[in-house]
């Protein structure tokens, strides 16, 4: 079952297009990460997908609602953490708590409980009597996630909620995401780290100037896009002569970054290296160091935005 | 629970905190007990209708309009403060409508408009139980100008948080308009006696109608001008109410 089925959706901000007829299908209980650089239209999607703003063409389904029509409806049954921070100044992180709750009309004593647990597990005990005009950045998106979980969801959009958290703190609140998904919630969720998509999602849409460049899962997108290695190199000493030996392989890319170090990329990273290797060797060039890097999201992510940028 | 008592009962608990009651109680005690008698050797008696008032008399019934006034500065502050902390979207993306939002905020000042007139009411009984006039229309009359005082300075502290998103241009513009509310108006001083282009700016502002209206019930003086002015504040107060839901419902995320 499809949580989320969006067709030809399309946001207009006078003559800016922020979102360009995009289509997406989100499957139920897994992780959804959206990436895309700063102004890709991520903030503007998750806005059309929570019905805060309405879209100018396109349809829109939220768990099997028309979120066009019944947006009170789609925001029944799902959580939202917005990217700015959201905070009410005097209230302390346990009233906080109990008050979101409230407000979701949850049943006192299962807020209370509800409150103690959330306490629990995003560390937030010792700051429970704190104000929230007290607390750091990080301690404030911590009660922001934490608050959203005071209420059932069938659906919760995350947009970069690890912004402001420190190594240990990401960690805790990725791995708390991924139980939760194991129990059935279905999250969609921005990040700009993208070893956390990697960590977390399990299917990922690029976004880029308000056009989805590619959806798949980590895995297939790796293998689509992440056939080129690299390969980097560090020479004992400069020596002229490497740069017209190297030339003259073939399938590859080569840079000479400072003289000794060299980065060559290619879809043929094996048999590249093994050439590489025999010709250093047959000419009595010393190698001080090589390493063969395996491609990672980041790079992908990268070179697509890249890709796309040129051939606008 | 309904969404708008849920959002009622969330709005009193993030405006009323301890430095606020203690305002609403200390600011009206020291007008009407040190003012209203430290002024009562130069205004020693206050024309109203066929009647003569002592001055804290006069100056506790306009405390009540005064305070009404003052406590619904509450509605800008949680919009204002809503939108800056983040929580208007929040609430937008939750189990709540705008007309939710904006009927919240009307109950929330309604109730602290009543509940400060009240409060003001006890506080002030002891200066004007001697001029009292209490009759069938006293409670109403003071409710009715309650809930309309607090709507329609309400809007207009809602108009003015929707269309300023700096904290300087918010305090300096509520500040001053409030400012003018307060002291060009028949709350502290009669109308009458004083220069002539004042007193037309006194019926310019519609806490001047409001105090009257509650001066009205309290003292029994119910001439056919008070049904105008409560006709006058009733319109006021449902333009300005209608404009700042109509600013409402545009705000943009």
């Amino acid at each position: 079952m499809f949580c989320i089925e969006v067709e030809n959706l399309t946001k207009n901000y006078g003559s800016v297009t922020a979102v360009d007829d995009i289509s997406l299908t989100v499957k139920s209980g897994l992780v959804f990460g959206f990436l895309g650089p700063n102004g890709a239209g991520k903030s503007t999607t998750i806005k059309l997908l929570t019905t805060l703003i309405q879209p100018s063409k396109g349809s829109l389904s939220i768990l099997g609602i028309d979120a066009t029509q019944d947006p009170l409806k789609v925001r029944h049954k799902i959580g939202v953490v917005l990217q700015q921070p959201s905070y009410e100044p005097t209230l302390t992180v346990e009233k906080s708590l109990e008050k979101y709750g409230m407000m979701w009309n949850v049943p006192k004593p299962e807020r209370k409980k509800r409150m103690e647990k959330l306490l629990q597990d995003f560390d937030l005990v010792e700051i429970r009597r704190k104000r929230n005009e007290d607390l750091s950045i990080g301690q404030r998106r911590r009660v922001q996630v934490a608050r959203e979980f005071m209420h059932d969801m069938d659906l919760l959009f995350l947009d970069e909620p690890t912004v402001g958290l420190d190594p240990s703190a990401r960690r805790k609140l990725l791995d708390y995401l991924k139980n939760k998904v194991s129990t059935g919630l279905t999250i969609f969720f921005t990040t700009h780290i993208l070893t956390e998509a990697e960590y977390l999602c399990d299917e990922i849409a690029i976004i880029n100037k308000g056009k989805i460049i590619a959806i798949d899962t980590p895995e297939a997108l790796k293998n689509r896009f992440g056939k080129e290695k690299t390969i980097k190199i560090h020479l004992l000493k400069k020596q002229q002569v490497v740069k017209s030996l190297l030339s003259e392989i073939k399938d590859c890319k080569v840079e000479f970054n400072t003289g000794t170090n060299i980065t060559i990329h290619s879809q043929q990273s094996e048999l590249v290296l093994m050439r590489i290797l025999r010709i250093l060797n047959e000419n009595g060039i010393d190698v001080d160091d090589l390493s063969a890097v395996p491609t990672n999201l980041e790079e992908i992510f990268l070179k697509m935005v890249e890709e796309n940028v040129s051939s606008n | 629970m309904y969404p708008v008592i849920r959002l009622v009962n969330r709005n009193l608990t993030i405006s009323i905190n301890p430095a606020f009651l203690l305002w609403q109680i200390i600011f009206p005690v020291i007008y009407i007990f040190i003012a209203g008698f430290a002024y009562s050797s130069l205004i020693q008696e206050v024309p109203f209708g066929i009647k003569g008032l002592a001055y804290p008399a006069f100056l506790a019934s306009g405390m009540i309009g005064f305070n009404i006034m003052n406590s619904t500065l509450v509605s800008g502050i949680i919009i204002w403060n809503d939108r800056k902390y983040g929580m208007f979207e929040q609430i937008m993306s939750g189990p709540f409508t705008r007309t939710n939002y904006i009927l919240s905020n009307i109950c929330t000042i309604g109730i602290i408009g009543l509940v400060s007139a009240g409060l003001i009411a006890v506080i002030g009984y002891p200066v004007f139980f001697e001029s009292i006039d209490f009759n069938f229309l006293t409670i109403p009359m003071i409710v009715f100008a309650a809930i309309t005082g607090s709507v329609l300075f309400g809007s207009i502290a809602s108009i003015i948080a929707t269309k300023l998103r700096s904290s300087e241009g918010f305090n300096v513009i509520l500040n001053t308009a409030f400012l003018f509310f307060a002291f060009v108006s028949t709350a502290f001083y009669p109308a009458e006696g004083a220069p002539e282009p004042l007193r037309t700016a006194f019926y310019l502002n519609p806490l001047t109608y409001l105090v009257d209206v509650i001066r009205a019930g309290i003292f029994g003086d119910f001439g056919l001008f008070v049904f105008v002015e409560m006709g006058i504040l009733t319109t006021i107060a449902t333009v300005l109410f209608i404009i700042a839901t109509k600013l409402l419902t545009k705000l943009d995320f």
